[in-house]
């Protein structure tokens, strides 16, 4: 079973999202959705200052099997990038929450998390099987 | 969906199951990437009991067989195996295959997964004097140990030295749990290691004493993902992507393999083509910039479409994208730069000198 902590929060397409300070957003992609894609080799990372809706495509994630469109889960401006994913993009394989991060939203409205699923309600739309 | 007798192993090993060609298989235990390094530096062991086994004996068999394939049988001798294919009678591919001669009245052939009934409907459809056709792959297990430590660790398993002495493509009987067994050395990843056929009974017994006595070596189980990146890098063919149907042997790049001179099916058609050339040409391109290409892709060359790649991907070794591609003959040479369309986009890529990745067993 795939991980979902508890202080994130969820998008259908299963992005995370988790706030820092009050109005900065890290994002990535859930362990369920690394899970589904196997080794991934590139990432094509957004650039530092574009402005995104939610659920605007801001990244790309391809994979020895697949290739996979990452959606922004909030609206905001992209402020920092993971280029560590560069030499080592199986980070998000093998840390989707932690080392696997990929791109840093500075919020445009930090309510706009609550929207989102919760960890039970992400856990229950993957067990639904909406990949 | 079929399952293999290992099913259970691969469940206990956390394998990550998905279809393929009908049977429920891994495609990893851990990682792709991870497995196929580790057959590359180690060794692999990988469950392929869904691919077919085919047994063509008699009298006759030899003549048979001569008629069927544009492979030589001169070339092999009593445990000897070789590669070979079916043409049908365009000159098109039934099926790849490897042929092994027990007997010169006796002989085993190993097909593809997905061509299992096709091949065997061919063959008896052209069966001919004393000939006895069976498809015995329903009780017939096969398991792959590839890799530079391979011979180590099937010796700790089967203590035969028969087994320690085989040369790459000989193989021998040997016995497992008291049941007779055929031990190849040959494979399908571009390192040294070998094929075992036993009994259902026995898969797991082995599979499971294989990884005991392997793992100290760095055995891994390995799935279908690393098989696909491992035969890639090596440019083996896979049926339904470099041969079809409509795809000829030496459209492939595999005229190598016709060099019989009996009269074998669609021969005066193969033979042409391999003397003036076929219309179509398989190349290997390396991507020069990010991406991985799919099989399906159209290449360009200078703007104009020259083809279309049949297998692509993630080259482990190589780190970067590669592909096959069945183009125009003569439309690009190795140091050509091409153009490979990945979702609309055309990204840069050279053709290269096959293959990816040589062989490196002796």
């Amino acid at each position: 079973m795939s991980s979902t902590p508890k202080e994130l929060r969820y998008s259908k397409s299963h992005e995370w999202i988790r706030k820092e300070g009050s109005n900065i957003g890290v994002c990535g992609i859930s362990d369920h959705a690394q899970e589904l894609l196997t080794d991934v080799v590139f990432v094509e990372l957004p650039s530092i200052g574009l402005e995104v809706k939610r659920g605007d495509r801001v990244a790309v994630v391809e994979s020895v099997k697949a290739v996979s469109d990452v959606y922004a889960p909030a609206t905001g401006k992209v402020i920092e990038v993971n280029t560590e994913l560069e030499e080592s993009p199986d980070a998000i394989n093998s840390d989707a929450y932690g080392d696997g991060w990929i791109f840093k939203l500075e919020l445009e409205d930090a309510d706009e998390l609550d929207s989102l699923m919760d960890a039970a309600a992400y856990q229950k739309h993957v067990a639904m099987g909406d990949n | 969906m079929n399952r293999t007798a290992l099913y259970n192993e691969h469940l206990n090993l956390k394998g990550k199951i998905v279809d393929f060609a009908g049977w429920e298989l891994p495609v990893l235990y851990t990682s792709i990437i991870g497995e196929h390094i580790a057959c590359r530096n180690a060794a692999a062991l990988f469950d392929v009991s869904h691919m077919g086994e085919i047994t063509v004996k008699g009298k006759d068999a030899e003549s048979f067989l001569r008629k069927m394939i544009p492979t030589s049988l001169d070339r092999i001798e009593p445990y000897k195996c070789m590669y070979s294919c079916l043409c049908n009678d365009h000159g098109g591919t039934i099926d790849d295959l490897f042929i092994y001669m027990i007997a010169d009245d006796d002989f085993l052939l190993v097909v593809n997964a997905s061509t299992v009934e096709k091949d065997f409907r061919w063959l008896a459809s052209h069966r001919m004097g004393d000939v006895e056709i069976e498809n015995i792959s329903d009780v017939i297990s096969k398991i792959d140990i590839q890799g530079p430590l391979s011979k180590q660790i099937l010796l700790q398993v089967l203590s035969d030295e028969n087994v320690g002495e085989l040369e790459r493509f000989s193989f021998t009987h040997s016995v497992y749990g008291d049941r007779p067994i055929i031990v190849s050395c040959s494979g399908y990843t571009g390192e040294k290691g070998y094929e075992i056929y036993l009994h259902n009974e026995l898969a797991s017994r082995l599979w499971t004493e294989l990884l005991l006595k392997g793992k100290d070596f760095g055995l891994v189980p390995a799935g279908i993902g690393a098989r696909d990146t491992l035969r890639l890098e090596s440019c083996y063919s896979l049926y339904g992507h470099e041969l079809s149907d409509s795809i000829s042997p030496v459209e492939a790049g595999i005229g190598w393999i016709v060099n019989s001179k009996d009269d074998f099916i669609a021969k005066d058609i193969i033979l042409k083509q391999k003397k003036k050339g076929a219309s179509r040409e398989t190349v290997a391109v390396e991507l020069m910039d990010k991406g991985v290409p799919r099989e399906e892709c159209e290449v360009k060359k200078n703007g104009f479409i020259i083809g279309i790649t049949s297998s692509g991907g993630y080259s482990p070794s190589l780190k970067k994208g590669i592909a096959l591609a069945l183009v125009q003959a003569g439309s690009v040479k190795p140091g050509d730069e091409v153009e490979i369309v990945i979702r609309d986009k055309g990204v840069r890529a050279k053709v290269v000198k096959r293959p990816f990745y040589r062989y490196m067993g002796k």
